[in-house]
């Protein structure tokens, strides 16, 4: 019930059409490149997917970050900005609820936003390449992997603006963090798990123990996440 | 209420914000890899760069890439949102002072805010040079004069840049499309400053002056340098032209 109070809270904030818009910004991402200069990818080895992969997601990726934070930062400032979260918080509910119910619908539009940009590679891959078989499960696993590597990205910056009762503090501190992302270096397994880098990592560009790792980090990190905000919110309730 | 008192009333307004804070937790990020890093600023023979002048302008282009940019939509974020809670923004408006006058009162904050973090961003990057330099065994340090003329540089290229996310965040009063757009609009910067229409685009300006200054500095490297006729008077419209639908639209929505 509490997902579909969120839902219809965020109706006039914006907040839907800024996934779909920027969702449809980092899905024209790879169809300008290849409109724009296709021969330089048509001769490269590899399948049609780790080519488009490989020339776009770092941008693409990097849309979709600045979105979440974004996104995540609005979602709790309309709760802070008049004050209503005071009044959540005499309704029968418990605060970790809303938190949660706020993660379910960002991971909602974060999958929607990545099956659109899935839906734009398989569109590039028809168009300039041509659809091999196991095409479409290559593709499934590959934007699953993606999403899956986000979900601590969502969960972290949910977690910063639910902490930060102003707005710009919170997105000031999710921007910090997206550019500490870009600056690790990749090649470092351990700094790579920055819940803000994880989104960067391509799926066709990894072995098999290497996916396993980051998959069971992913995971690690959710829990550590969602076990923070429940002690944080804890602590904080006992200091208001 | 003179420009000035005004300007100063706006600071005590953002005195408790923190802003400074998370800015100079930005330039201390940005400056650790390069400590950590700092001996590769030795193998830039092929690109002809002197160690010292690598290990400047890689940290400054990093910053004119993303952070700087994205600080300063932060900075539209935090002098919108602050009068917005608790309707300050109708106290103000209902003083008898010019609008237009408050809006640009406001935008000489946000150009201060971007000063300050250019200044932190020289501050950390005498810390981290004086730091490599004992590290490494080599001078990092480069002559104040040099160090001034380039963030210099960086500045005024980036008024235009403010002046247009000032103008979202004025016009847009939906933060998140404000936002959105402001760092959207950095992301493709990267893209295009390589074309010959990047003057058109004030988001790229600060990254584009300090590439082509790194491309005086190596020597074997050949990057587009600054043509100053087209960009000088389109950046100078592009700001005015900002800044005059900020001052026309400043407190229209309040006042409906």
């Amino acid at each position: 019930m509490s997902v579909f109070l969120e839902c219809k809270k965020v109706k006039r904030t914006g907040f839907l059409p800024a996934f779909f818009g920027g969702g449809i910004l980092a899905a024209a991402v790879p169809v300008i490149n290849m409109a724009v200069r296709s021969e330089m990818y048509l001769n490269q080895p590899g399948s049609p997917i780790q080519i488009l992969l490989g020339a776009n997601w770092q941008m693409m990726t990097m849309l979709n970050v600045l979105l979440v934070v974004a996104g995540t930062c609005l979602l709790y400032h309309t709760e802070y900005a008049d004050n209503a979260m005071q009044k959540m918080k005499s309704l029968p509910i418990r605060e970790s609820s809303i938190f949660f119910s706020k993660a379910v619908l960002t991971v909602f539009m974060s999958l929607f936003v990545l099956v659109i940009q899935a839906g734009a590679v398989a569109f590039c891959s028809y168009h300039w390449f041509e659809i091999g078989s196991g095409f479409f499960g290559e593709l499934c696993k590959c934007f699953g992997y993606s999403f899956l590597l986000m979900l601590p990205c969502i969960i972290l910056s949910l977690l910063i603006s639910e902490a930060c009762k102003n707005m710009w503090v919170s997105l000031g501190i999710g921007v910090v963090c997206v550019f500490t992302a870009t600056i690790l270096p990749e090649a470092n397994f351990a700094l790579s798990l920055f819940p803000f880098a994880m989104p960067f990592q391509i799926f066709a560009s990894a072995d098999i123990t290497q996916q396993a790792h980051y998959i069971c980090g992913a995971i690690a990190e959710l829990a550590v996440c969602g076990l923070a905000q429940l002690i944080f919110i804890k602590i904080r309730r006992s200091f208001e | 209420m003179s420009f000035l008192t005004l300007v100063g009333v706006e600071f005590k307004k953002i005195k408790r914000s923190n802003i400074l804070m998370i800015l100079l937790v930005a330039s201390v990020i940005l400056w650790v890899p390069s400590i950590l890093n700092a001996k590769i600023n030795f193998g830039m023979q092929a690109e002809g760069i002197s160690p010292e002048n690598n290990f400047f302008i890689q940290g400054f282009m990093g910053m004119a890439w993303f952070m700087f940019p994205a600080s300063m939509v932060v900075g539209t974020v935090l002098l919108s949102q602050t009068e917005r809670a608790n309707k300050g923004i109708l106290k103000m408006l209902s003083l008898p002072i010019g609008t237009a006058k408050l809006c640009i009162a406001k935008f000489a904050i946000l150009l201060t805010l971007a000063a300050s973090q250019i200044f932190m961003m020289t501050g950390v990057y005498y810390i981290s040079a004086a730091i490599s330099s004992g590290t490494q065994d080599y001078n990092f340090i480069l002559p104040p004069l040099f160090v001034l003329k380039e963030i210099s540089l960086i500045f005024l290229s980036a008024i235009p840049m403010i002046a247009f996310f000032w103008m979202l965040s004025v016009c847009i009063q939906t933060p998140i499309f404000s936002i959105g757009i402001g760092l959207a609009s950095i992301v493709p910067s990267v893209l295009i400053i390589n074309t010959k229409a990047w003057f058109a685009y004030p988001m790229s300006y600060p990254f584009f002056v300090i590439t082509a200054e790194y491309g005086k500095l190596a020597t074997n490297l050949d990057t587009a340098q600054v043509e100053l006729i087209p960009w000088i008077p389109v950046a100078a419209l592009i700001t005015i032209l900002c800044l005059g639908i900020s001052c026309l639209r400043f407190g229209q929505a309040e006042r409906k």
